[in-house]
Formats: structure tokens, sequence, C-alpha cells
């Protein structure tokens, strides 16, 4: 390539590191029931035992691969930065994803609190733009910067005319 | 309720609460009229021959007391509805025991869709929706019915802000004549119609659904036309059918296209017959078409973000085309129905489509002119690569039935025969598949790989993005290729996506969020590095405070390797 293509930079700020112990748990929630929907039938009926112990082991193995792998990666990719015009985030891991919206496009921001997200003190800022691509979700801030987000957020967009379309 | 005060008019001024007409409810009436009144007297048919006079009595006053009834809950429920257009507001209200008001402010108003069915003509009635730029669906209002004067006047009315100063007084004047027009249907075109991988798939639908019937009465329908007709038996018309393959399968296959070939041309007739596209003298774009329900859409001019240049496979083989709109506020329900609504044009010749597609944009050079800059060479790789696989899973399907078909005995083959006989009145197919040699599984086989390759390089080609002065432009599809051009002040914000293939080969896909049509379009696997060098030109200063070029010092980015 090129000396001068373009290149996108991360945004500036991580995420918060409690993030990855919220990733970790909700991956848990749902490798543990899935590990053990097919243990059930292994100790009830007997013929089929190995199999059904092979297929938990399978899932599980692999429900713990992601849940160790997961969190870690993700707290190295998601990350976000609000400047004057824009917001900028970056999110996911194995398929990542950035996103760019302008202030003047931003029709509604909110902040929102999973009962998981609340036990570790954690918040998502969500900005819907009039797109159907889906919001903007910056998640896993500490609650009290993700107010503070939100607040100026809010406040940028409203002093920005346009009807956001 | 601040209502304005229009200047005084001979009609009832839109600022005022109005009813829907009543002539809705007998449209409504009429229409369930014609089907209950005839299945009542079927019904009195029945028990008369079944010998129960009495009971005959009943079906006729009891079908005429349940029109009767729906009536008069249609009336209630009318009575209930009302609506009215105020300098700010369009406001309706409805609802017998749960009362529902809706307000939309006019200025969000992006769309107005006028609908005539056949039944509602005699009565001189008409739909009216007014579409809004919410994503939501369910922020339209639809008024069922109105008289078509009133139609047209809030069809008018409601895009027409220009004043500001509340609904238009002299709304009697008709802008007929005033309208630029665009196009106009030129019969020819619905040559078109049929030039699409459904028609084969609908006459192949037809014929299923009657096997389908035939199966269901176990046969008898078949046996009973034979007899009348004195065909002879299947078996004869089977050992037919082996022995002159050459000519029945054609003479078959050009039957079913045939008979798909009428549907789609009666469906294409009824759509677009009275087909006229023209900008009114406010900058509208008005959409009129249809033979049995007739409709008329309007979309806000600076509302129309863009358009699609729509070629599926069949129909770019013949050279046609169709339009669509990049709009906002004509999304529906779901992605089906809102390119339903944002179809502009009947297939046509391309050439003509390219022609309206810049008149709609009003650019003296069409924004799908200009070439297209390619995608890389990955991008050719990771859909041979795709290719590669379904070829080798062809050849996997092939090698299997290739050993079923040498394990076969004449026993299965009886058992096949069998059921294809319970199920087809011609079982040729299960006989065809006995006389084919094995190694012809291979020969399918592998002409599916060579299809996957071949539609490789296609979709590999159809890959294009480029920038128009105005507008940006994306192209892709091999099956169905669209062209969008997307107005560039009409994006708000950007998507790049990069799955873990994507970044081993430095590929990416950039899409532009808007709020019109389906809101994200997308440049797939284009090179990073050109990806973003593009969204950057089309929409100056959004993306280059977060680029970075490789000759700076760089940060490591965050995560990107895999």
């Amino acid at each position: 390539m090129s000396t001068d293509t373009p290149r996108l930079r991360p945004p500036q700020h991580r995420v918060d590191p409690r993030a990855v112990r919220w990733w970790t748990t909700r991956s848990l929630a749902v490798t543990v029931p899935l590990t053990v929907i097919p243990v059930v039938p292994a100790l009830i009926w007997e013929p089929v035992r190995p199999w059904f112990l092979i297929a938990a082991a399978v899932i599980g193995g692999l429900g713990l691969l992601i849940t160790v792998v997961m969190p870690r990666w993700r707290y190295r990719v998601h990350r976000w930065e609000v400047t004057d015009t824009a917001v900028y985030t970056s999110s996911g891991w194995l398929w990542q994803e950035w996103r760019v919206a302008p202030m003047s496009r931003i029709q509604t921001v909110d902040t929102e609190r999973g009962p998981l997200q609340r036990a570790f003190g954690l918040s998502s800022v969500t900005v819907t733009t009039a797109s159907a691509a889906g919001p903007i979700e910056i998640a896993g801030l500490d609650h009290a910067l993700a107010t503070r987000v939100a607040d100026r957020l809010t406040e940028t967009t409203q002093a920005v005319p346009g009807d956001a379309t | 309720m601040t209502t304005v005060q229009p200047p005084p008019t001979d009609r009832t001024p839109l600022g005022d609460w109005q009813g829907i007409h009543p002539l809705s409810v007998w449209a409504d009436t009429a229409v369930g009229a014609v089907f209950i009144v005839p299945t009542a007297i079927i019904g009195t048919v029945v028990l008369v021959v079944l010998g129960h006079p009495w009971w005959a009595v009943a079906p006729l006053p009891g079908a005429l007391a349940l029109i009767a009834g729906l009536t008069a809950v249609d009336m209630v429920i009318l009575r209930a509805i009302s609506y009215r257009v105020t300098d700010e507001r369009m406001e309706m209200r409805s609802g017998v025991f749960a009362k529902t008001y809706r307000s939309v402010p006019r200025e969000r108003v992006r769309s107005v869709d006028v609908a005539a069915p056949l039944y509602t003509r005699p009565f001189g009635l008409c739909s009216v929706t007014i579409g809004t730029g919410e994503q939501a669906g369910s922020d339209r209002l639809k008024l069922q019915f109105v008289t078509v004067a009133q139609g047209e006047r809030l069809r008018r009315e409601l895009l027409h802000r220009a004043g500001a100063g509340g609904p238009t007084p002299e709304g009697a004047e008709t802008d007929e004549t005033t309208g630029l027009e665009l196009a106009r249907l030129d019969p020819r075109w619905f040559s078109y119609a049929p030039a699409t991988t459904a028609t084969l798939g609908i006459g192949i639908g037809a014929i299923a659904a009657l096997i389908g019937a035939n199966a269901q009465s176990e046969g008898w329908i078949y046996r009973w036309i034979s007899e009348q007709a004195g065909l002879p038996s299947t078996a004869e018309i089977g050992s037919f059918v082996m022995t002159r393959a050459l000519v029945v399968v054609p003479l078959s296959l050009l039957t079913l296209l045939v008979s798909g070939a009428v549907v789609l041309l009666a469906v294409a007739v009824e759509t677009w017959w009275d087909y006229r596209l023209t900008r009114e003298g406010d900058g509208t774009v008005r959409l009129r078409r249809g033979l049995l329900t007739s409709v008329s859409l309007s979309v806000e001019g600076r509302r129309l973000n863009g358009v699609t240049l729509h070629e599926p496979f069949v129909l770019r083989a013949v050279g046609g085309a169709a339009v669509r709109a990049v709009a906002t506020g004509l999304s529906a329900g779901d992605d089906e129905k809102t390119q339903a609504k944002s179809r502009l044009s009947p297939a046509m010749p391309r050439a003509r489509a390219r022609t309206l597609a810049a008149d709609l944009m009003r650019t003296p050079e069409s924004p799908l002119d200009p070439p297209l800059t390619p995608h890389p060479r990955a991008a050719l790789r990771r859909r041979f690569v795709r290719a590669g696989w379904a070829a080798v899973a062809g050849l996997v399907v092939a090698g299997t039935l290739t050993w079923l078909h040498s394990l076969a005995t004449a026993a299965w083959w009886e058992v096949a025969h069998g059921i294809e006989e319970e199920l087809n009145p011609l079982p040729v197919a299960t006989y065809a598949v006995e006389s084919a040699p094995a190694w012809g599984w291979w020969v399918l086989g592998a002409a599916f790989g060579a299809m996957a390759f071949w539609y490789a390089f296609g979709s590999y080609r159809a890959l294009g993005h480029g920038l128009h002065p105005r507008y940006l432009v994306v192209r892709q599809g091999m099956a169905v290729r669209d062209t969008v051009a997307l107005e560039r002040s009409a994006v708000i914000g950007w998507r790049i996506t990069r799955s873990p293939f994507q970044r081993r080969v430095g590929l990416a896909s950039v899409s532009a969020t808007t709020a019109a049509g389906e809101g994200v379009y997308t440049a797939t696997d284009v090179g990073l590095g050109q990806g973003l060098a593009w969204a950057e030109e089309a929409v100056p200063d959004l993306l280059t405070e977060f680029l970075e070029r490789d000759t700076g010092p760089g940060v490591e980015s965050g995560g990107g390797r895999g």
C-alpha cells in the first residue's frame, strides 16, 4: 500500500476494565446452561449417556474457550471517543465494527443499565440516529462516566440545529 | 385547539375536524355482501338438495342480519374517526372504547400515498397513507376512506409547505398540467415483465399445485380426466415420454415458461397500467399507476435522497432495468415492503432507466454514468474460495448420490416408482433417474461447481464504488445487481465492518448510513485504505479526524489481528 493510504485510528478511550468481568459473566451465563442441557438426559437415560456426555464436553469446551478469549479480546477492541463534532466507537472481537456519527445527526441519547451491568457498576450509552443501521452503543462504561458522556452528548446535540435526517 | 382561520371557501376548510366519508361504510358493506350473500345462497341450495327445506330458510336472513350488524359496527367505528390538518400538525382521533389520538408535525410528513382499490372506485373514495421519517413503522397515519377530492387535497397540501402559512387557500387549482412529466408508460415495456427467474418457478408452482390437488384426491382427478379424454395409461405415456425425451422435455419447459409469463404479464399490467411519473410544481415527485387498484404516491422532492438502478439477473441479460427511490419516509414494516413501495418504474430498457434516474436527480450528468472503481483482487479471491467450498460440497453430494445409485437394486426402484406414482400422475422422474448412467451425478456436480465459479466472478465484477459531485455510488450483486446513487449530504454516519477473513487480506465493508431507503448502503469487500479514502472524500470532515496516514508514527490498532 502507498504511504498515504488512510487507516482508522483507534478511538481514544478504552472502556472500563470491569467490562472484562462483565463479559465473562455474560458468556458463562450462556455457556453453563447450554452445557447442562445435554447432561440431564445423560444422567437419566443410561444407553445414550456417552453421546450426550461427549456433546456436553464439546459445548462446554467451546464455551469455556470463548469465555476466556472473548472478554480480553473485546477489551482490546472496544473503544470510544466523543469529539465536538462526532461520536466514534469500535467494537466486536472476531467480527469488528467501527462507527462514526456526526453530532448534527444524533436523535436520542440514552444510558442503560441491565441487572448484570449494574452488578459491576457499569452502564451503556446508546446513541440513535435516523438510520436503520441501528444505534451506536458504548457498552461497559463506569456508571458515573456514562452519565457524564450522555449529558455532554445531549447538550451538544441540542445546540446543533436540524431534524437529524 | 388553536385552529387557524383559513379564508372562506365553499368547501370544508382543512383546519377543521373532519370525518371519514360515510360512503366508506357502504363500500365495506358492498365488499362484505359480495362474499357473504353468495355463500348464503349456496348454503340454501345445499340445504334444499339435502332435504332440509325448513333449515334452508335460515342462511339468507342470517347473512343479511350479519351484514347489517357489521355495517352498524362499522358506522360506529367510523363516527369515532376524525382528522384535521392545522398549520403545524396533522391530527387524527379514532377508537370507540379505547380512544387514540395521533398527531404528526406537518414538517415530518415525507410521503403521501393515495390508493383507490377497485371496490371503492364506484363510491368515489380512496385511502390515504401518510408516511413520516420515523424508522418505527408505527408512525404512519392511514385514512380509510375519504373522497377522491379530499385525498387529492391532502396529498397536495400536506407536502406543500412552501408558504408555511397553513393550508393553501386556493386548493381548487389542479396541478395536472403544471407537473413536469418524467416518464409515462410505454406498453412495449411489458415485454420485460416475464424476464425474471420467477417465470419458470411460477410455471412449476402452477403445475405443482395441480399435481398436489391430484394427490389430495388420491388420483381420481387425473383418472377422470384421462377417462373423459381417452388418454392412454400412465405407463404408456411414461414410456412414450422416455422414448421421445428430446421432444417432450423442451416442450414441457416451454409450457412452464409460457404459463409463468402469462401470470407475470398479468401482474405487470395490473401494477403498472397508466403509469406516470411527474414532478409537480413544488418539487414533489408523484407516481401514478395501477389498473384495478390505482395508486398515487407522492414524495417530497428533498426527501428523495437517491435512486437505485435495479437489475435482476434475467432482466439484465435482456437489457432491462428498473428505477427505485432512495427516499426518507417510504419505509414500511420490513425490507421487502420498503422495496415494494420504493419502486418508481416498471422494468424498462436500461438506457431509458438511466435517463429517468438522471431526470429524477435533476443532474445534467447521470450519477450512474461515471465509471466505478473496481475492488481489490482479494475480493475476487474471497469469492473464489467460497465458490471452491460450494463446488466441494456439490461434488460430495454427487459422490454420495453415485454411491447410492450403484447400490440401488431393482427392489429399491420399485419402491421409488411406487412413491412417485402416488404423487405424480405422470411418473417419469424416477424412471429417468433409473435409466440415467451413474456418472450423470458427477456431471451435475461438476456443472454446479462451474456455475459457482462463474457466479463468483460475476459478483466480483459487479462490485464497484464511485463519486459524483453530489452523489456517492455503490454497486453490487450478481443475482440482483443494484447500483445505488445516494446524495452525499444525506449520509448520516459511517460503519466499517471487518470479518477475520477481511482483516487477513486487508479488506473491509464500508457502509454509509442514512435515514433514506434501506438505511445502510455498503461498499462490500473494498480495500480498507481505498474505502476510507472514498468515504472521506464523499463526506468531507466527518471521518478525517479519525484517520491516520501510514507516514505518521501511528498508534497500535486495538486488537486488529486475529
